[in-house]
């Protein structure tokens, strides 16, 4: 690739032009890892990414680039915007194995669908019910309890989806579940909410 | 080179600071040494313009004339002004902006042209002080300032010939000022309780990184509000007739008060008033503490609001390490003891309440002109939800509050109705889960999309928000690329009212919503899936196996039997459960209608492309 500024080469993971040290735009078909400079991996050291986040913020922000050319300040504004998300999603484990499924050709919310099974609805529907009438009473214990249970049924889920991850080359079986597991975490989200609205969000 | 300076443009008193030589960030003496400029303004009637404490000295002479507090008309229409605003000035009530009249009606006033005195003021100040005109600026807002409320701070400083290079929230600039003085680490919660306003922001601070957590506030709270129901109960002891004059008398006596019994516990004192009347003000420091309690507590909603949202709570092990105050009303000791007990901490009092957020600005402010400092970057975030209107009045939230700018989301919809050609785009702002409880930013539509069954067009919407906070809407139609974009217009923003109504009632409604949100929601989304299933059986029954059929038209019933309960998410897991059952059909009917949609165009039109391919 050349320098949009200078036509001089450019790495394609280069930031900054060797030769003028103009911003360079991101290489069409980034993933969010690759942003990040990261390999698709879902197991991901949070510090690491947090670091990450950080410097590139430092070196793409557009307040660096407040006194420079209207297309570099473009080329900021989108390579911020990309990275702020890029963050968003990977720093959040069920957001960053969702993300890795689309990238795996899976999309999490329609496939989902077809994975439901009777009995996890029916427990679900117990659970609903116990809610529904705790929150009726406005019993603080059953709520407690009833949120517990939901944040322990979402830590092992997370368990689970790094296992499955962390399999060699996770095939099709693997993947579903993954699917399963996500999907189902979101009715524990949605338990862990309405039983204890105060509490900062589940996901992580 | 020209320097580049911060301004503290704030409610009651204004601010200007640069960075020096030594890379420290100072503020300049504006107004009889004082760095403080009283945000006053007297439009005299001989023409004149006077601004700072000679100005706010003669407000009761001239309480009609002379503008106090203009921040609160910042980006405001006439519907926002408020009864006790109206008391003391007088307005033009014609067009979409607030405009004073001044000078018996024969001079017109918008809060722009006001704040652009100010804004004036403080850059002859710094250009006296640094020997030469000042270069960029940054000014700095409350963090719950809308579009059109920085629009017109921004309009402000071009009017008063300012390059602005960004507008920096108060809570930020804040941090930015103690973490950089502090050399600090860790996680700081930012409480700004100033004339007019409230914010607070929960900010980590990581090698001279200022990342905002979570920002939560109340545009209409601040020390206005303790010396306006001081001043109520020192016109009561009174019997004073409330004139604007005698209303500018009691607001100065109770200022006085106010500020008097944070050191004092008692405290009596005359005001003149003009015309030889003389206020007798007198009041003990618990008497103070029992009329202002009501609003300080006001704060608590949004100080927990925003620690939830920064994913901390007082029961974990994850918390504040330190709590800063900024703002002249943190000085009031019951402010303090408020602050101590929703954080569990001594709040850090080491940096001038007063100074610190002008302090911060100058630096931001140095390093923007720089092109950047390597050991300092603010990452700020939208204060709220930006979403979108769906069927049955419901919010869809596209980008959500507290997401670190600049943001950028895309979601994809699809059409409700078979053959719909158009949806409506509704922008709209908020926490609340339906539309009517949201602010609405902006109405348009997509045209032009090609005529197929419910469901099967797919529209994208995004919504980008820059590094000023700006939003851009954008919808498409995925399979023929048709595109419109909107800039949402400044004049769309929310009122301080709304936004405060719309805070408060999210915190109070907030698991009401979800089940009302989600039970409207999947009510018609099941009704939606039963009448495109039923009507899809008629044209394309043929499509099934008779197993299948059965299959779905069991799924369909348990539906049914789901929707006459007010579990939406027993509703939800039918609807998932019938959709996954009917998927292969639904595959089935795109194909047939492709295939269907191809057919009915001239061969001359596929000429083209199908050669090749039959040629392989």
């Amino acid at each position: 690739m050349n320098c949009w500024s200078c036509q001089a080469e450019v790495g394609p993971q280069a930031l900054f032009c060797p030769g003028c040290r103009a911003l360079q735009p991101e290489p069409p078909r980034t993933d969010l890892f690759a942003t990040l400079g990261l390999t698709r991996d879902f197991d991901l050291d949070p510090e690491d990414l947090e670091r990450r986040f950080r410097e590139r913020s430092r070196q793409l922000h557009p307040d660096r680039f407040a006194r420079a050319s209207p297309r570099e300040r473009r080329i900021s504004l989108e390579r911020a915007t990309r990275l702020n998300d890029a963050y968003r999603t990977l720093k959040d484990g069920r957001a960053r194995a969702g993300y890795l499924l689309k990238l795996l050709g899976k999309d999490p919310v329609a496939e989902a669908r077809t994975h439901h099974d009777p009995e996890f609805l029916e427990e679900q529907l117990e659970l609903r019910e116990m809610l529904a009438l705790a929150r009726e009473k406005e019993d603080k214990r059953a709520l407690a309890l009833i949120a517990t249970g939901a944040r322990d049924r979402l830590a092992a889920i997370d368990e689970e989806v790094a296992r499955l991850f962390a399999e060699a080359e996770p095939g099709e079986e693997a993947l579903n579940a993954i699917v399963t597991a996500l999907a189902r975490a979101r009715y524990f989200e949605n338990v862990v909410a309405e039983a204890d609205p105060a509490a900062p969000p589940t996901h992580t | 080179m020209a320097r580049a300076i911060g301004i503290d443009l704030g409610t009651t008193n204004s601010l200007v600071a640069y960075v020096d030589e030594r890379n420290r960030p100072q503020v300049v003496n504006v107004d009889d040494k004082k760095p403080l400029l009283p945000s006053a303004v007297y439009y005299r009637m001989d023409g004149g313009i006077e601004v700072g404490a000679a100005a706010k000295r003669g407000a009761p002479d001239h309480p009609v004339d002379t503008i106090l507090s203009v921040k609160r008309f910042m980006g405001r229409g006439p519907g926002d002004v408020r009864p006790e605003d109206r008391g003391i000035y007088r307005f033009d009530e014609t067009g979409s902006v607030v405009k004073l009249a001044v000078n018996h009606g024969k001079r017109d006033v918008t809060a722009v042209e006001v704040s652009a005195e100010i804004l004036r003021v403080l850059k002859k100040r710094a250009a006296e002080h640094l020997g030469g005109p000042a270069g960029g600026c940054v000014i700095t807002v409350p963090a719950y300032f809308d579009d059109a409320q920085r629009q017109a701070t921004k309009d402000a400083g071009r009017l008063a010939g300012l390059e602005v290079l960004r507008l920096v929230n108060e809570p930020t600039a804040a941090a930015l000022a103690y973490g950089l003085d502090k050399r600090s680490q860790g996680i700081f919660a930012v409480y700004d309780l100033g004339g007019g306003t409230f914010d607070i922001s929960i900010l980590k601070l990581t090698d001279g990184v200022f990342e905002v957590l979570a920002t939560a506030g109340d545009t209409h709270l601040g020390g206005d509000d303790f010396d306006r129901v001081v001043a109520q109960r020192l016109l009561e002891d009174t019997g004073l007739d409330p004139t604007p004059t005698v209303l500018r008398g009691a607001t100065a006596a109770a200022q006085k008060v106010r500020e008097a019994l944070t050191y004092e516990q008692f405290v009596e004192l005359d005001v003149d008033l003009p015309r030889g009347r003389i206020l007798h003000a007198k009041l003990a420091r618990e008497e103070l503490e029992a009329l202002i309690r009501p609003v300080v507590e006001r704060t608590t909603a949004a100080c927990l609001g925003a620690l939830r949202d920064a994913g901390l709570s007082r029961t974990d092990g994850k918390k504040v390490d330190g709590v800063v105050l900024v703002g002249g009303a943190t000085r009031t000791p019951l402010v303090r003891r408020h602050v101590q007990r929703i954080f569990g901490l001594e709040p850090l009092t080491d940096l001038d309440p007063d100074t610190v957020v002008a302090l911060g600005a100058a630096v931001q402010a140095d390093a923007l002109d720089k092109g950047g400092r390597e050991d300092v970057l603010l990452l700020d975030v939208i204060p709220l939800s930006l979403g979108v209107e769906m069927m049955g009045g419901v919010v869809e939230k596209i980008v959500l509050r507290n997401s670190t700018i600049p943001a950028s989301a895309t979601q994809q919809f699809t059409t409700y109705a078979d053959g719909q050609t158009g949806m409506v785009v509704h922008v709209v702002q908020g926490e609340r889960e339906l539309v009517r409880d949201c602010r609405s930013l902006a109405r348009f539509t997509l045209k032009g999309i090609p005529p197929m069954p419910a469901g099967l067009a797919r529209v994208e919407i995004t919504y980008a928000v820059d590094a000023d906070g700006i939003l851009a809407v954008s919808a498409r139609e995925v399979a023929t690329g048709i595109e419109q974009r909107i800039q949402v217009k400044a004049t769309y923003g929310l009122s301080e009212d709304e936004v405060e109504r719309m805070l408060i009632e999210s915190i109070e409604h907030a698991g009401e919503d979800v089940a009302e949100r989600f039970l409207v929601e999947w009510r018609i989304e099941g009704e939606r899936i039963i009448q495109s299933l039923e009507s899809a059986f008629q044209v394309d029954g043929e499509l099934l196996t008779s197993e299948e059929r059965a299959a779905i038209d069991k799924r369909i019933q348990g539906l049914r039997d789901a929707m006459k309960t007010d579990d939406y998410l027993a509703i939800k897991a039918w609807i998932e459960s019938t959709d996954g059952a009917s998927k292969a059909f639904a595959e089935r009917r795109m194909n047939k209608h492709i295939a269907r949609a191809m057919a009915g165009h001239s061969v001359d039109e596929f000429a083209g492309m199908a050669r090749p391919n039959e040629e392989k």
